[in-house]
């Protein structure tokens, strides 16, 4: 690997990872926040409305996530929409992963326990209050660690974005890689800061499961 | 929006389906060889054998797909290999995969109560014998579901495959898109396609989970 | 032909037996009894090498097991080989069956008989059923085990241990694991490997087999053995306190 060339390179290098890691945050952003949206109105027990809610999710987990940014960007001016590679890959990163949280948060829901709704509701509690007071916050601990899990993998997935031209850190470096004929090395440098960054994150990631599930325990466990 | 698009390159798409089944069948299964390999690796009693599989297992789960594709392809190509393309695409599946499903059978077999492997060592059997008589039968029948479940990703991911030019669905969308300028009808027919063998792949998972369950009963 | 001299056995540092001194002769049936946590499951454990033993020796039929004695008059351990060997020799009954779910019972006995063994599938098929005649399951030879009640899992465990053709057995609380009414059927058929001349090391809670099968009944408590001596002794005549107040939390319990 010549360094030099890297150097040269280190400019647009860094812009790249500043694109992964704005993509990264907006789609990821706007996945759980959609996906969150999406659980909620699951729980309205309206059947249309669920049935719709379901095609989207079996859409956006049944096809890759390739072929849904590739509708997003290349088919989208046939439907009247004109998006900038950047702003496609959010988006695109944004509904994909908001199938996956949304079956996430329903998970997490279903783990709240009956009888800490039930001590909620013979209590007398407005059913707002006991969503707001009990089974919200319950619901989103459980689905913590499933959902940093999720925003890990949506990272690495940031790198299928280069193939619609967003300029972020694998577009840049195939491109160094192409004006500098160094297509192996670059490849192998990329796959080790990859390896490197996920690894670390996970680690994060395990953590803070650690904490979550101790903080759980201790939840049981009589006063 | 002109359906007829679909209908006209059905035979491409059909075909092109049959490849992406075939590239991930490859995949999953070269995938579970490794991933039994790197299982075994990881629950040994030698400490080097402990860490090479816990590092097989961090590198291809960080490293992206795309990324592990590209590698090989210039890897091999770099090394003068003839078919670059299918080795890099089936290769790249496979190890990536392999990390994978070592994790779910990893878990299947810490699941599996410790006294199965104890009747057979008291027995005498060797530690080669109780890991294919014993261990991985059972791990693979606890796993199942959840391999199928990697199938179904994987099966997903070899989209990506598309990109060292193997005529799976998603190449052959974006083929179609080019030849008709027709994006939107070409990456629809793929996404439904897409979409079928899923659905196909999700019923067939709900049959072997009710008959495991049965058979636990 | 079971030896065990000087036993001892920590799990770090908890002190699981003290300097054990035990012998089972050929044919003899010995029974091992105590409370819970006295090391008498480790104890039956260190005798097929399931768990290593920390100091003290443990011969089988003469021979050393878990270890070798170099020429040089240092300890090593056993080759893993050579361990198998013994082994062979030494059928083991757990109290958790220990069956393979996703083997018939049949199978679950010519298994071991196959790859242990050698045997072909015929000879190994046969030999499987003649053993689950022995036990009483020759109708239940196609089952699998989730389909059998506990007393019949554990009588093909007993059945595929038998099918070795070992020199002795060891049954780990073969009962314990049992609905009372199936204790039954599986002390029968140990009953009448006692009575074949099978050499036998049991830990049982089982009082009544206890004293009406074992030649030696052995007390073991917080890691070493208290009393031992022929039933008629141990449970009427021990001198040592420990004993007394066991058996007498038994009677107890057993005398309404």
């Amino acid at each position: 690997m010549d360094f030099e060339v890297l150097w040269r390179y280190a400019p647009s290098l860094l812009s790249g990872f500043g694109v992964t890691v704005l993509c990264w945050g907006a789609g990821g952003a706007l996945g759980v926040a959609l996906g969150f949206l999406i659980a909620l109105l699951n729980r309205l027990r309206l059947a249309p409305l669920r049935r719709l809610l379901r095609v989207f999710i079996e859409v956006f987990r049944g096809t890759p996530f390739l072929v849904q940014l590739f509708l997003l960007y290349a088919g989208g001016p046939y439907i009247g929409l004109r998006l900038s590679a950047t702003t496609a890959g959010v988006i695109g990163l944004g509904l994909y992963s908001s199938a996956y949280f949304a079956e996430i948060f329903r998970g997490g829901f279903a783990a709240v326990p009956v009888g800490q709704i039930e001590a909620a509701t013979s209590v007398g509690m407005k059913p707002f209050d006991v969503l707001w007071r009990v089974t919200l916050p319950a619901a989103l601990i459980a689905a913590l660690p499933p959902i940093v899990n999720m925003l890990i993998v949506l990272s690495k997935e940031t790198v299928v974005l280069s193939i619609i031209t967003v300029p972020e850190l694998m577009y840049q470096m195939q491109t160094m890689a192409a004006e500098t004929f160094t297509a192996f090395d670059a490849i192998f440098a990329m796959a080790v800061f990859y390896w490197l960054l996920v690894e670390g994150v996970s680690r994060l990631g395990r953590r803070l499961e650690a904490r979550v599930t101790a903080f759980m325990a201790e939840e049981a466990r009589p006063a | 929006m002109h359906p007829q698009v679909i209908l006209h390159s059905f035979g491409y798409l059909t075909q092109a389906a049959g490849m992406t089944l075939a590239v991930s069948l490859a995949g999953i299964a070269l995938g579970f060889v490794i991933g039994a390999a790197v299982c075994i690796a990881r629950l040994s009693r030698r400490a080097w054998l402990v860490r090479l599989g816990g590092v097989y297992v961090s590198v291809f789960r960080g490293v992206p797909l795309l990324v592990l594709l590209l590698f090989i392809y210039y890897f091999l190509a770099k090394f003068g290999v003839d078919v670059p393309a299918l080795a890099a695409a089936i290769g790249g599946l496979a190890l990536s995969s392999g990390a994978y499903q070592s994790e779910i059978l990893r878990g299947a077999i810490n699941a599996t109560p410790p006294g199965q492997a104890e009747s057979a060592v008291a027995l005498g059997f060797s530690g080669v014998e109780i890991w294919r008589r014993i261990l991985l039968p059972q791990a693979l029948r606890i796993s199942i579901p959840s391999l199928i479940n990697e199938f179904i990703l994987l099966l997903k991911a070899s989209s990506l495959v598309s990109v060292v030019g193997i005529a799976e669905l998603t190449r052959v969308s974006m083929n179609i898109a080019s030849l008709t300028y027709r994006p939107l009808e070409a990456y629809v027919g793929g996404a439904l396609f897409y979409l079928a063998i899923n659905l196909g792949l999700a019923a067939l998972g709900a049959l072997a989970e009710q008959r495991l369950a049965g058979e636990r009963a | 032909m079971i030896e065990i001299r000087g036993l001892d056995k920590s799990f770090g540092a908890h002190k699981v037996l003290r300097g054990v001194d035990l012998t089972v002769g050929r044919s003899e049936v010995v029974c091992l009894i105590g409370p819970s946590g006295s090391g008498k499951s480790t104890l039956l454990r260190c005798v097929n090498f399931l768990e290593s033993y920390d100091a003290g020796e443990v011969r089988i039929a003469g021979k050393l097991i878990g270890y070798e004695d170099a020429p040089d008059g240092t300890r090593r351990p056993m080759g893993a080989w050579r361990l198998r060997e013994m082994r062979r020799e030494i059928g083991m009954v757990f109290q958790h069956f220990n069956l393979w779910p996703h083997m018939s019972a049949l199978r679950n006995v010519a298994e071991p008989l196959r790859r242990v063994r050698g045997l072909s599938v015929s000879e190994a098929d046969d030999r499987a059923r003649a053993m689950l005649k022995r036990v009483g399951l020759s109708d239940k030879a196609a089952a699998y085990p989730s389909r059998l009640s506990g007393g019949q899992q554990q009588r093909v465990a007993i059945a595929r241990a038998l099918a070795m053709q070992p020199r002795l057995m060891l049954f780990d609380e073969p009962t314990s694991a049992l609905d009372p009414e199936l204790v039954g059927e599986v002390l029968e058929v140990m009953k009448s490997l006692a009575s074949e001349g099978m050499t036998m090391l049991i830990v049982t809670h089982e009082m009544g087999f206890a004293a009406h099968v074992a030649d030696r009944i052995a007390f073991i408590d917080d890691g070493r053995i208290v009393d031992e001596g022929r039933p008629r002794h141990v449970f009427h005549e021990s001198a040592e306190p420990r004993v007394r107040q066991f058996l007498q939390t038994y009677h107890d319990r057993n005398s309404f």
